[in-house]
């Protein structure tokens, strides 16, 4: 029985396979008169056509290890290096203030189009100040500046929990010098990535 | 009368308490720093008349390797003297020229009398063997009919070479203690934090703005450096625990949080169980080393903090200035019996200092003028400030009998961050008067007279001084 299931298989396959393979109509020629009694009466008989079944497109599997080629060069730089040369950019203040001025609602505007584009980022936005008042007062003002750039940051929708905050009061200046020109360096909110998904 | 006390028991304890020396954060022994020179020994005393005056004779080596021991114990030992301004120092110069006596009886007393010396101090150094140095320590008075009568004589028999200083140390305080019913700190340390390790925080956007900070233990006369922590990040603000045993500081993982350390190389604890959504900064252990009092974001809205309170072992945190949503508290510091703390409130508009019980009941404003912040509170009755005027920092001081603030310091370079002295009688700060760069400096209290420079290097801040060291 299974050798009759085979042969059956393999010739209905061979049977198929030779359907599949053939580009032209088939056509059967009409059965001679006298083959087939009962048909002498008709010498045309309709010629069978077979339908063709365009074979299936060639599918080449994708290659997993090819990824896709992206326009955006950030999508593959690390985060040490997007933080190097950031497209989040710092708010500064005015001394002892915590106060967004016009140019630092400008700033934050276009940081937070940059985190809708990359609605998977997490930022810490950290609160530095300048060298004078005392290392303590810092502390506490660092963090009342990080606070109200988040404050606002909610407030142009993006989600709170995408924004960290943090103070370094004035234990990590950017600008090394004693004097206002280095001190406005060292007066802002920066924007550091965290994570990026 | 010759009295000898041996101590060499609690010399060598103490010895090996240095021996061990704090290993940093992760389990890795810290090399000792090479000694710092020796400052100029100051001479200057307001009220000479009134305390002894003691010269120094070199001491007595008994083999060529201990001269510079020998050399060193003295200069140690006039150094620690001097600081505390009970005894007047006798110009080493003047001095220089008198014959060495080998004993107290054959002491040149004339001599010694001509430069003004009421008492020499003269000793020995003895090679015990294994490594040990037998000091022998001797007050000799010059002045008839006492001439030649040892006010003070002890043996120290647990020395070493490479604990020379400490065993000077050892000397000038029982000396203190012994002769004018003084506790001196000759042996207490500073712990502080510096960006000298020159390491950078990891990750930081700019390279060249990006200075690890690290906790480091000194001697109190800038000696004996030993760098604490390892964390290649900011630590900041430590805080001795009693029996200079324990620490706590603040360090940076991604927010600040606080840091209990036994200095025995266990692991770091954090009782204030911060997260990446607060910050606890500024910690200081209560006088009996249960609890510690520290700065916090915790529940509150950003920027402004409260004072809190939290057990050694982070139970039982808790809210010490709640209802103060609109005004930042922080920099505590405990009263020397552990009842009160001081802190830093704005909630009159400036920061200004403000006093009350450890439960937060009782608040008390303290200071009305200029800007004050960083209370620290001495036994001597008085609580130590920073206090900014016109844009300059001093150091201040408030006697709480009286109720009336003076500024100590000079008003040169900026003075900031004070830590008082166990026994009240100095206060260690930050300045900037030498060269621009932030270092520790210590003055004395209640005059004022002397500023010595402590640190040398790179920035230092956040000096913190350990209490008096048990089994003195």
């Amino acid at each position: 029985m299974k050798r009759l299931h085979a042969l059956t298989l393999v010739l209905g396959m061979a049977v198929a396979l030779t359907g599949c393979v053939k580009k032209t109509a088939a056509t059967t020629p009409a059965p001679s008169p006298g083959l087939f009694p009962g048909s002498a009466t008709s010498r045309t008989a309709p010629a069978t056509v077979s339908s063709e079944v365009p074979p299936p497109p060639v599918v080449v599997p994708m290659d997993p290890t090819v990824r896709p080629v992206s326009n955006d060069p950030l999508v593959n730089t690390s985060i040490v290096d997007i933080n190097k040369d950031s497209p989040l950019r710092p708010v500064f203040f005015a001394y002892d203030s915590d106060s967004l001025d016009e140019p630092a609602r400008t700033t934050m505007s276009a940081n937070a189009e940059v985190l809708r584009k990359y609605g998977t980022w997490v930022v810490t936005v950290e609160g530095h100040c300048d060298e004078r008042g005392t290392a303590e007062y810092n502390l506490a003002l660092g963090d009342r500046r990080a606070q109200a750039v988040k404050n606002y940051m909610v407030s142009l929708g993006i989600p709170a929990d995408r924004l960290k905050t943090v103070s370094y009061g004035s234990e990590f200046p950017f600008v090394p010098g004693h004097d206002e020109k280095s001190w406005s360096q060292n007066r802002r909110a920066h924007f550091m990535l965290t994570a990026k998904q | 009368m010759l009295r000898v006390m041996t101590i060499s028991a609690g010399i060598v304890a103490a010895s090996v308490l240095l021996a061990a020396a704090p290993v940093a954060f992760d389990g890795v022994p810290v090399p000792q720093d090479p000694q710092r020179p020796q400052a100029e020994v100051s001479v200057i005393l307001t009220n000479p008349g009134s305390h002894p005056k003691i010269g120094f004779q070199i001491f007595n080596a008994s083999t060529p390797a201990l001269t510079e021991a020998g050399t060193t114990i003295v200069d140690v030992l006039a150094s620690d003297l001097d600081f505390e301004k009970e005894f007047y120092v006798i110009p080493r110069k003047a001095s220089a020229a008198i014959p060495a006596a080998s004993s107290p009886q054959t002491l040149p007393f004339p001599q010694w009398r001509d430069i003004g010396a009421e008492f020499v101090l003269m000793g020995s150094l003895r090679d015990v063997g294994g490594g040990k140095v037998e000091a022998d320590v001797r007050l000799v008075n010059t002045k008839a009919p006492n001439e030649g009568r040892e006010e003070f004589t002890r043996n120290y028999g647990g020395c070493t070479v490479a604990g020379i200083r400490f065993c000077a140390h050892s000397i000038a305080d029982d000396m203190h203690k012994q002769l004018r019913n003084l506790d001196g700190v000759a042996r207490t340390k500073l712990a502080y934090t510096t960006d000298r390790d020159g390491d950078k925080s990891v990750g930081r956007p700019i390279d060249n703005a990006a200075p690890g900070k690290e906790i480091h233990l000194m001697d109190y006369d800038g000696a004996g450096d030993q760098r604490y922590t390892n964390l290649h990040r900011l630590s900041i603000a430590p805080s001795w625990g009693p029996d200079a045993r324990s620490l706590v500081f603040a360090s940076y993982t991604t927010t600040p949080d606080v840091f209990l350390a036994t200095l025995d190389g266990r692991p770091l604890t954090r009782p204030a169980q911060g997260n990446d959504s607060m910050s606890n900064t500024t910690p200081v252990l209560s006088p009996d080393g249960t609890k510690i009092a520290f700065t916090s974001s915790r529940g509150g809205t950003g920027g402004y903090y409260d004072v809190w309170v939290v057990n050694r072992d982070g139970s039982n945190p808790h809210n010490v200035t709640p209802n103060t949503e609109r005004s930042s508290e922080g920099a505590p510091t405990w009263s020397p019996d552990g009842s009160q703390l001081a802190f830093t409130s704005d909630r009159t508009g400036t920061n200004q200092v403000f006093t009350m019980k450890a439960d937060g009941t009782n608040v008390d404003r303290r200071t009305f003028a200029g800007k004050a912040d960083r209370p620290t509170w001495s036994k001597l009755g008085y609580i130590a400030y920073t206090l900014e005027r016109a844009g300059g920092h001093d150091i201040a001081v408030l006697d709480l009998a009286r109720g009336e603030s003076r500024v100590i310091t000079d008003g040169i370079g900026s003075c900031r961050q004070p830590t008082v002295a166990p026994n009240g009688r100095h206060i260690a700060f930050v300045t900037t008067r030498w060269g621009g760069k932030e270092n520790i400096a210590t003055i004395d209290y209640p005059l004022g007279k002397e500023i010595r420079q402590v640190t040398t290097q790179g920035n230092n801040t956040y000096p913190n001084w350990s209490p008096l060291p048990s089994g003195k």
